[in-house]
Parts: C-alpha cells; structure tokens; sequence
C-alpha cells in the first residue's frame, strides 16, 4: 500500500529511477518501438552505445568506479554484481519494495528502476559509504538503538531513505517520516521501530 | 486437531529437569537475561557490511537462472538446449524435468522448474533461458478450490483432487445442539497468501573437487546439508552450508528445494561457482505459501452462554498435492463437537509452513463465529470468551490476559455491534485469542574459553532475523558473568554443532539450555584452576561482573582475565546439548484492536493494537518486543493487503509482484501497544519461544473491530474494501441471520 512520492512537500519528486523508466518506456512507442527510438536518438546527434559492454565511470560514495557494463544494466545490478558493492538490496526489481534505495545527487532513487549509464556524472550514494569506519551514521546508530530492523534485508534501503529524510527535515514530524518513507516495505514488520529511529536520529551531519 | 501444535510438532517434553538442568538452573535474579540487549550484528545489518547469501561473490563466479512451466498443468515433450548453450556467455545448461509420457514429465503448477542455464552475467543468463524451447503437451488444469470440487472437475490428481479427512468427533453432537438456545450456521474462509521474503530463495555454490560449499538463504544449515547430500547423492561431509545472515524465511526455507540442487549441478557442469537467486515472480510461485482454509460451521449456544455444539466441515487447499488442514475450532471449549477436513488440490504452488501454520486460520474461523455467537446471547464479547476458555493453566492464561488488556485497552467503552453515531467513518472494537507451542529440543552448543579470557559459542543454528545471534552471546555472558560483548557467538555454519531449523518458535528453547550447560560446565572448569589460587574449593566460587569470586565474599577474588591466564595452553572446550528443565512449550495471548471503517468507501484503518502476550522466560526484552511488532504487522498484512490471485480460468498468478500484491507500509501501521507478560511463574517455565504467537491473532481481532465498527460481519479475508462494501450491502438487505 506504499506511497511512491518520497516528499509531500514537492510532489515532483517521484522516485527518479522510477519516472525516468516510465518516461522511456512510454517514449518508446511513439518512436516506433526501440529500435527506431535509437534510430530517432541517432538523427538528432545522440550517441548511441551498446548493445554490448561499454566502459562506464561513475561516482560512487565519493569514489571513481570504472566499469564495463551493458547498457541495459541496472545500477543496482553493476555494483552488485560488478563492483561488490553488495550493501543495497535487491527486494522486486521493479521499483517497489525500495531495499535498493539509494541517493543520487540529493534524491532517493530505487536502483533497481535505474540504469547505470544514467548516473554518470552524478553522485551516488549507496549503504556502503554510509558509516565513517566503526563509527556509524547517526541514522544507521538510531536504527541500531531502536532496534528497528530484524532480518535486515530491507534496511540499506530504509537507512538510505531516512538519510535522505533527515538531510530535508532534521526533526521530521511522524507525517514526515511516513511520507519519506512509505516507499519502502519492511517484510519483518520493523515499522513502528522504524518511526521511533526516524524521529530520533541525534547529531545529523547535513547534507 | 482442536488445540493442537501444527501437524509434525515435537510431542511434549517429559516432565522432570535432568541432573545438568537443576545445577545450571536459570538465575533468579539475572543480570543479562530479560534485560535489553541491542541485536548484535545491527551495525553490520545497517551499514551493509553483513553478507547475506545474496551478496556473496566468489571469484569467476556466474549466474543460474531456472526455466519454469508458463502452464498450469502441462506434459513436457521436449526440452532443447541448443540454442541457449550458444548464447552469449553460457557456461552450463540442464534439464530439470525430463521429457516423456509419464506422470513424471508432467508439471502441476505455473512456475515449476523445467530447465535451467548459467552464464558469465545476470543478463546474459536471463536471456539465454528465453532460448531454452520447452515443448508442452497442454492438460487440463483446476485454479480454485470451487472447480477442483465441482462434480464435473477434470481429475488433475491422481486419486482425486480431493481428499477427505476421518472424522474427529467428541461427545454428543445432538444434545449439544438440543441444549443450545441460538444456534448460528454460516461459512468462513481465509486465502492463500505467500511468504514474500525480503532475500529471496537461493544460494552460491563452489565446488572444491567433490567437496561443496554453499552459502545458502536457509532457515537450516544442517537440514539443508542434509538435503543438498541425498539431492545430489553426496555423502554428507563432503557439503557445507553456511547462513550468515538471511534475508527473511516465516517457514519457507528449510531445505536446498529445486534451485538448490539446479545451482550446484550448473556449478559442477560449469566448474565454476554459481549464483542462483530466485526473482519476486518465482517466489510467489515456487516457494511456498499459506493454504486457504474454509468451513462451514453449525455451532450452538445456550441461553446462558455456554457452548453447545459444533460442527464443522472444512476444506482448503495448499496447492498441488499439499495438504491444508489447521485447528479447528480454536481454544474455546465446545463439549460436543465434530469436525471432517477435507484437502483440495489445485494446479499452484505447493503450501509451506508459514508462521504459525494453520494457526492464523482455525483463529478467524473460530473468533469470527465467537462475536456471533455472543451477539445471540447479547454477551460481551470478551466476557463471553471468558465463559468458554479451557481451564486455566500456565500455557493457557487467556482468562487474566483478557481481564488485563480489556483493562488496560479501555474496552468498557465498546459500543454494541454497529457504530450508531452519525457519519460514514464508524469505529470499532474487536478481540481475539491465539495459543502456539513453541519449545523445542535437540540444540547443541560448543563453548571455548582460551587463555586470553575469550569465548566463543558455536551453535549450528542460524539467525533470520530473530536475534538468535545475540541471545547466543546473552545467555553465554549470564552464565559466565561476563558482559555480552565479552562473548564471540558463532552460528550460520555446519560447521558448528548439529541444531534442529528454526521453524515452530523452537530455536531459543532449544539452544537456550545447551549453551546453559555448556557455559555453565566451561565455567565450572575455571573455578576449578582459579579454586587452589583462592584458597578455596571450586564449589564455593561464583562468577559475576568479570570477576570470578568466594560466594558471599565477592572482595575475595581475581578478574576473568586473570583466572583465564590459569588455563594454560590447553583451552577450555565443552560441548553439550539440550536437556530437560530449562525449557519449556505452550504460550497464550490475546490482541485487542480499535479500527475506523469508513463505510463509503469500505478503507479499514487500524488505530491501534494491544497485545499480551506470554513467552515464558524473556531472553532479550528488546528483540522478543520486535519479534511481536513483526507478528502484529504480519497478521495485518494477512487481514487487510496481500492476496495471492489466481486468473480462474488460466490458471496464472495475476499478481506475482510487490506492487500488485501489496503489502502495509509505514503510512498503515497502528500504534501497537506490547504487555509482554513477565512473572514469577513465567519466568520458572524457561525459554519457549515467541516468533509465532504474536500472529495468530491480529486479523481475527481487525475483523471483529471491522464487524463491531459497521454492523455488517465479513467472514472471510483479505478485507478488502468492496468486500467490506458488499458486507454491508447485504447487512442493509437484511443479513445473513
């Protein structure tokens, strides 16, 4: 029963991996199918790459990361499985159950409904960059104070989102942090945890 | 089966505490145990370093993915790899289900594994499986309970896709119902809904010349082990199954199941490691779920409020060739009573235990009823259950619990059933009464205490999410007296010593007495090295606060650290097992729940919750209050979201996803309120367990309050809105009385 928009405040602001795969998946009929969106991309100067590998650079948690990926690759899919970066999750793969998210220029982003070509030249945050060494985020220290995960499969998403939360409303109202963070699902059933961490992280570094 | 553990449930343990269990009996005033102990492996789970199954990556390693029938019930004919073992980066391709003309070759369900491939990415192996052609001979298939038992259903099973049960029956039907004054015949139904696990099925595989090791998402290393060994016709030492952390299971997980033996057969044909994951799609077809449950139930009530009479015919279906039987009617006591089951079989995915199995639904059946019946007599509904509860025992406190909570809830200020105030938004109030088993037997612990003062505790159990981690190291710091960050706990690992899967809230009682005496009989051994340094015999010494001491005289005494150093070169090393006296079995609760029900547009919002609950002696206070936080939200999830769909006539799941096939989120979560019962008598029962309980309960207790809220009784689940609506709808014309 998740609300996809992360932020009442600017209903703009869904999910960008998610509206930009709508937005190129509705694209694709009026240009006559893929191929002839290529071909279209092609005429007006695009590049087209792929269907191959092709060699990508992008900025993960502050770090260079060059990898050769096909371009249908997810995001989530290339640190995964090309990067060990193995902190995000993989829940649906369809943009749903938000164990992906990650934060891309400031914004959630599900990764999983997110190409890894797309995010070059941006920042990406992931789960894995989040703690200085031992010391952890004053987010990831709530959740672990609360006890607001269990099997924890789905909390790299919900850190990631309650950051991104946090980093807009350093004291969220408990309506706030429903609206961040109803695009998440916690199968363990974490919710209530979850809330008494999110309305209680201490010593947020803005971002 | 009225009252009764789920079907395979280990019997009741002997009464008596062994010899070991009354030395190392559990401290009256403990220092860690039923304090709050934060989980362990939190700042691993929150800054991504666990690694769960899913994200080990081995070095060459690729990827499997299975090709499973699109029909539900289908004849393969032929399967032709060709094509995909020249697709780009395939490294292994095989047959699962062997083609042929006898039932063998037949698949019964969408979503059963024919074939799979492995190759160098996820995408590659994705495409490669589009290219294995499997030939179907297309059969006739059956997509609900209804059509499996309409007299002209094509037979899909052999022997019948029904299959009766004998009937139990206990005392005498015809007086019971001669003594009722009311008596109330209606049907009840609950659905069929899956485990939706966060990590999915699946594991890695990495052959060493015949020797494999597999990280493997399992609710059992060792059952798994087992199961990887008689699959692939290995002897059992030669696997090794390691869960460090997994990603959710609620009865789904406890074996190598199809994929597990498809990963490592593609790893040997590789020779190369494999990684085989499920997607969401399959999960919701192939790894289990819960079956659905029906009966039509009479039931009698005298003019006083007693109960009479019951008789029950229930069915339900747990997929192709799954049984689905659950207790019915559920704790309250009928004298007279009758009940047959029969099991349905459709063409889908074949049930798995699932959290409480068959709990949840012999609780709506019976509760649901229970609020009728106590309509008829014009009884409160709690007073009512009150009336009819089984005598009372330690496992069996309903009657205080009812009298707490309503208490504590403010039920005084229920109205009757129907709002009468003015406006669509109608408020109400329900209740319900849950029991599980729990306990458990047959842990095994192995403790080592070196030198340096370090422990370690290995115990082959696993950790889904429970906290078992961290309850292997607070019941190892109780004994010794250390502070629980002074204790290594090992788990996840056949390495380690043989425990049972945990399935039926049975991991904590059976480990809890191992890792007892292990420590307890570990400890023992350092006051025998630090006794003659003291002056004193063994027997007089204590440990507590990092020091071990002369009982009565704590100034007397050396830190651990410093006993430690007495133990020489030779550690430590103890392994026992669970004995008799410092567990125990059965657990009681009830849930009270506030809802608005707004009547235009049938929503159901939950208010809030109220639990007591018991779970004998509480290991740790925080992790066992989010293991009820869990079951409350999985319970509503059960009543008010997910809903497995079958398409009636193809036979296909409508919604094998996350978005179609929902599930609560922050936004429908109630206050929930947790009176985790901790007394004197309970604490004397041991560890028993408290996974369960908590989700029998909450979709019975919803239901209620939906009934009390409108007036209108839904009597059956999900409560889905127009489900609601057409309730009402029918209460307005009349009802059902």
């Amino acid at each position: 029963m998740a609300q996809k928009n992360k932020d009442p405040e600017k209903p703009e602001q869904i999910d960008r991996g998610r509206r930009n795969f709508l937005k190129t998946a509705g694209m694709a009929p009026l240009a006559a199918g893929v191929a002839g969106a290529a071909v279209a991309e092609a005429q007006s100067g695009a590049t087209v790459v792929g269907p191959g590998n092709v060699p990508i650079q992008l900025t993960v948690n502050g770090k260079r990361v060059n990898l050769n990926v096909e371009p249908r690759m997810t995001l989530l899919n290339a640190l995964r499985n090309k990067a060990d970066l193995t902190g995000n999750k993989r829940g649906c793969d369809r943009g749903v159950c938000g164990a992906c998210t990650m934060i891309i220029d400031g914004r959630t982003a599900y990764s999983c409904s997110t190409l890894a070509i797309e995010v070059q030249g941006k920042q990406v945050r992931t789960v894995d960059g989040l703690a200085n060494g031992a010391t952890l985020h004053p987010v990831q220290q709530a959740f672990c104070d609360r006890d607001a995960l269990m099997c924890g499969f789905c909390t790299p998403g919900f850190v990631m989102a309650t950051v991104a939360l946090i980093e807009k409303h350093p004291n969220p109202t408990p309506a706030q942090v429903k609206a961040g963070l109803d695009g998440n699902i916690c199968r363990c059933g974490t919710f209530t945890r979850i809330m008494e961490a999110a309305t209680n992280v201490k010593g947020v570094a803005r971002g | 089966m009225a009252n009764a553990q789920q079907p395979g449930a280990p019997p009741p343990a002997p009464p008596g505490p062994t010899a070991n269990a009354k030395k190392y009996a559990w401290p009256e005033k403990p220092a860690v145990l039923s304090t709050r102990v934060k989980r362990l492996d939190g700042p691993d789970k929150v800054s991504g370093r666990a690694k769960y199954s899913f994200d080990i990556n081995r070095p060459g390693m690729i990827f499997g993915k299975i090709v499973r029938s699109p029909h539900p019930h289908a004849r393969i004919t032929a399967v032709d790899l060709s094509e995909a073992r020249r697709a780009p980066g395939v490294k292994a391709a095989l047959v699962w289900k062997e083609p042929g003309t006898t039932p063998t070759s037949e698949v019964r369900y969408q979503g059963e594994p024919v074939a799979a491939v492995a190759a160098e990415t996820e995408e590659q192996a994705m495409d490669a499986a589009r290219l294995v052609k499997v030939t179907y001979d297309v059969l006739e298939h059956v997509a609900s309970e209804q059509q499996a038992m309409a007299s002209d259903a094509p037979v899909v099973f052999q022997g019948g896709n029904t299959r009766k049960g004998a009937a139990q029956e206990t005392g005498d039907l015809d007086a019971g119902f001669k003594a009722a004054a009311h008596i109330v015949e209606q049907t009840y139904a609950t659905h069929v809904i899956t485990h939706v696990c966060m990590e999915s099925h699946g594991c890695v595989c990495e052959w060493d010349g015949d020797k494999l090791t597999t990280w493997v998402s399992t609710q059992g290393v060792h059952g798994t082990k087992d199961g990887f060994a008689q699959g692939l016709k290995i002897p059992g030492a030669n696997v090794r199954v390691i869960t460090q952390y997994m990603g959710g299971g609620f009865g789904s997980k406890f074996g190598p199941d199809a994929q597990g033996l498809i990963c490592a057969q593609l790893a040997k044909q590789a020779g190369l490691p494999v990684k085989l994951f499920l997607d969401r799609k399959e999960e919701h077809l192939d790894t289990g779920n819960r079956p659905s449950a029906f009966a039509k139930i009479r039931a009698g009530v005298s003019a006083d409020g007693k109960l009479t009479a019951f008789d029950g015919q229930s069915w339900g279906t747990g997929g192709a060739g799954a049984t689905s039987n659950f207790p019915l009617p559920y704790i309250y006591q009928f004298p007279n009573r009758r009940r047959v089951h029969t099991d349905v079989y459709i063409n889908a995915g074949q049930q798995r235990a699932m959290r409480a199995p068959g709990h949840p639904q012999g609780c709506f059946l019976t509760e649901i009823l229970m609020d009728e019946l106590a309509d008829r007599v014009r009884m409160d509904p709690v007073e009512f259950r009150i009336k009819n509860l089984p005598a009372a025992a330690p496992n069996a406190a309903w009657g205080d619990y009812f009298t707490q909570g309503a208490k504590a809830f403010g039920w005084e200020k229920r109205h009757a059933t129907g709002d009468p105030t003015p406006g669509p938004i109608k408020n109400g109030f329900g209740v319900s009464a849950h029991q599980w088993g729990g306990g458990g037997r047959g842990g095994r612990a192995h403790c080592d205490i070196t030198s340096d003062g370090s422990v370690v505790m290995k115990v082959g159990t696993q950790d889904l999410g429970t906290g078992t981690r961290t309850i292997v190291a607070m019941l190892t710091a109780e004994t010794l007296g250390l502070p629980v960050n002074a204790v290594k706990p090992e788990i996840g690992d056949t390495m380690y010593p043989v425990c049972g899967a945990s399935g039926g809230s049975t991991t904590a009682a059976s480990i809890s007495p191992a890792i007892r005496i292990a420590a307890g009989r570990a400890l023992d051994q350092v006051f025998a090295k630090a006794a003659p340094q003291l002056g004193v015999s063994a027997d007089m010494l204590a440990a507590g606060d990092g020091r071990i001491f002369v009982k009565g005289n704590t100034s007397k005494g050396m830190t651990w650290k410093d006993a430690c150093k007495l133990i020489g070169t030779e550690p430590i090393s103890i392994d026992a097992e669970w004995e008799d006296g410092l567990s125990s079995t059965g657990t009681s609760g009830v849930q009270f729940t506030e809802v608005d029900v707004d009547i235009e547009t049938g929503i159901v919002k939950v208010k809030r919750i109220l639990t007591v609950q018991d779970c004998g002696l509480i290991v740790d206070r925080l992790t066992a209050e989010s293991q009820i936080y869990g079951g409350i939200v999985g319970s509503l999830n059960f009543a008010l979201f997910e809903d497995r769909i079958l398409d009636r006539v193809t036979g296909q799941m409508v919604n094998p996803n996350m978005e179609s096939y929902l599930l609560a989120g922050m936004s429908d979560i109630p206050k929930i309120d947790i009176m985790l019962v901790d007394t004197p008598l309970q604490r004397s029962r041991g560890v028993i367990g408290i996974g369960e309980p908590p989700t029998v309960s909450t979709a019975s207790s919803i239901a209620n309050a939906v009934r009390n809220a409108t007036g209108a009784t839904v009597r059956s689940l999900p409560l889905h809105p127009h489900r609601i609506l057409a309730a009402i709808e029918e209460q307005k014309a009349g009802g059902t009385k």
